[in-house]
């Protein structure tokens, strides 16, 4: 029992959570940005450029204002970046990694990948500045508009792994990998084309990857709820958003595309579809402009949503 | 504690003030020298939209009595250590609006200034030179 804790601990603080999500996650943001700039035909920054960021961050000054609320201001970076640890240690690197079931299952980490924008709501309302409070609000208007989606395309996939293994549903992260690892990939089943499609949208908005960068648009309010910010809060927002690319992107690799190589061999797959995942992101980021929220939020709630019903209907369907 | 500082040094992020700048320098400063062509990030320079963000700090124009508190105000929100960088003739001696009863100029008389890039307007390539040398300056300071 003890060491079973230990291992957890070990978990989410070293591996896979914690400093391995960090180190992976800032070098994906590395990635990102010298692939954008090499679309817009410039060398760009260097790739360890978010590390450099990071440091320099947390030797700055940290300034609060009188406005904020001190207490909030200062403890919900810590929870966001908490939620963000213990979520990367749930995710299994096939072949490599399988979270211990004391972490929690599908549902609980569905919660744990929302608390970042939860905490970058409370960050915005917390720092008492308009600009704060405009991205707070945008913040919650797009959170409640892709939640639906990616819950329904969760959903589907837990019924039909659960079908196929014979259980009303398979809530068990693990369970999915290796049942995909014996029968072949999600991603290649027709059937579950419509949750693989919704999951794939809900990605850009809760990576704040133009055109739904609406919450923490630089150019209109500041980055939002960042706007007070500065030092090492600010450094533990963005280490968050970091590794909460890795958390998403890993979710939507073990969800439906987790086949790959046992031992080290597959926590490199595992990586570089992860790099695959943020090069495709950054060709979006660097060919659209951006949505107004209202054109956002109208946008989910429209054709992700409908993407995400059809797909639990056809899951439904064959059960 | 080496290692740190020469990470840190190589993150400088850029924040430009207008205090009251006629918009030439801005032009050249926002709108050219930092825009992808010329590649500031290539120095690991960003351009933030926040004052609390910043490390360099880009400041045009002559520094007019109406808008001379608001900048002292914003400078003060940038978080130590910084780097100031005066762009253009305005701020370093007034330019053409020199002994104007609405200037408060040169602007090295309320905040400290590091670098000058001269010029009515400056060039981009001087202006990120300016930044370059900035740099050097904050990798001191860091």
């Amino acid at each position: 029992m003890i060491k079973d804790t230990l291992w957890t601990l070990l978990a989410v603080v070293v591996f896979p959570g914690g400093l391995f999500a960090m180190a992976l996650g800032l070098a994906l943001k590395g990635v990102e940005r010298r692939a954008i700039a090499r679309l817009q035909r410039r060398v760009g920054p260097p790739l360890v450029q978010p590390f450099y960021d990071l440091v320099k961050l947390m030797r700055k000054r940290t300034l609060i204002p009188d406005t904020a609320n001190r207490f909030v201001f200062l403890t919900v970076p810590l929870i966001g970046l908490a939620a963000m640890g213990v979520a990367a240690a749930m995710i299994p690197i096939p072949g490599f990694y399988q979270p211990s079931p004391l972490l929690g299952d599908l549902i609980v980490l569905f919660y744990l990948v929302s608390v970042p924008a939860v905490a970058l709501m409370l960050a915005g309302s917390a720092s008492g500045s308009p600009y704060g409070a405009i991205g707070f609000s945008r913040e919650m208007a797009i959170v409640l508009a892709y939640e639906g989606p990616i819950l329904l395309s969760l959903v589907a996939v837990a019924l039909h792994a659960g079908a196929a293994m014979g259980q009303p549903i398979a809530l068990n992260l693990s369970d999915i990998v290796n049942y995909q690892q014996q029968h072949g990939a999600f991603l290649f089943d027709p059937w579950l084309l419509p949750a693989f499609l919704t999951y794939l949208s809900f990605i850009p908005a809760n990576l704040g990857i133009a055109p739904f960068d609406i919450p923490e648009a630089e150019a209109e309010v500041l980055e939002g709820p960042l706007v007070e910010y500065s030092g090492p809060p600010l450094g533990l927002l963005k280490l968050t958003s970091a590794i909460k690319s890795v958390v998403v992107i890993g979710l939507g690799v073990a969800l439906f595309f987790p086949n790959g190589p046992d031992g080290i061999a597959g926590l490199v797959v595992f990586a570089l579809k992860c790099v695959v995942m943020v090069l495709a992101g950054a060709l979006l980021k660097a060919a659209v402009g951006r949505m107004r929220i209202d054109q956002a939020v109208l946008f989910y709630l429209k054709w992700p949503e409908l993407l995400g019903v059809a797909g639990l209907v056809l899951v439904a369907a064959r059960l | 504690m080496n290692f740190f500082s020469t990470a840190a040094k190589k993150s400088p992020w850029l924040y430009r003030i207008n205090a009251g700048s006629c918009n030439g320098c801005d032009v050249e400063l926002a709108t050219t020298a930092c825009i992808p062509r010329y590649d500031v990030e290539r120095l690991g320079c960003q351009y933030c939209g926040s004052p609390k963000h910043a490390d360099i700090v880009l400041i045009t124009g002559p520094l007019t009595a109406r808008v001379k508190d608001r900048v002292l105000r914003v400078f003060d929100e940038i978080p130590d250590p910084k780097v100031t960088v005066a762009v253009g003739i305005c701020p370093i001696s007034g330019g053409v609006f020199r002994e104007s009863y609405a200037i408060e100029g040169p602007i090295d008389r309320y905040l400290p200034v590091d670098v000058n890039v001269p010029g009515c307007p400056p060039r981009p390539q001087a202006i990120i030179e300016g930044i370059a040398m900035a740099i050097e300056i904050w990798a001191k300071r860091t």
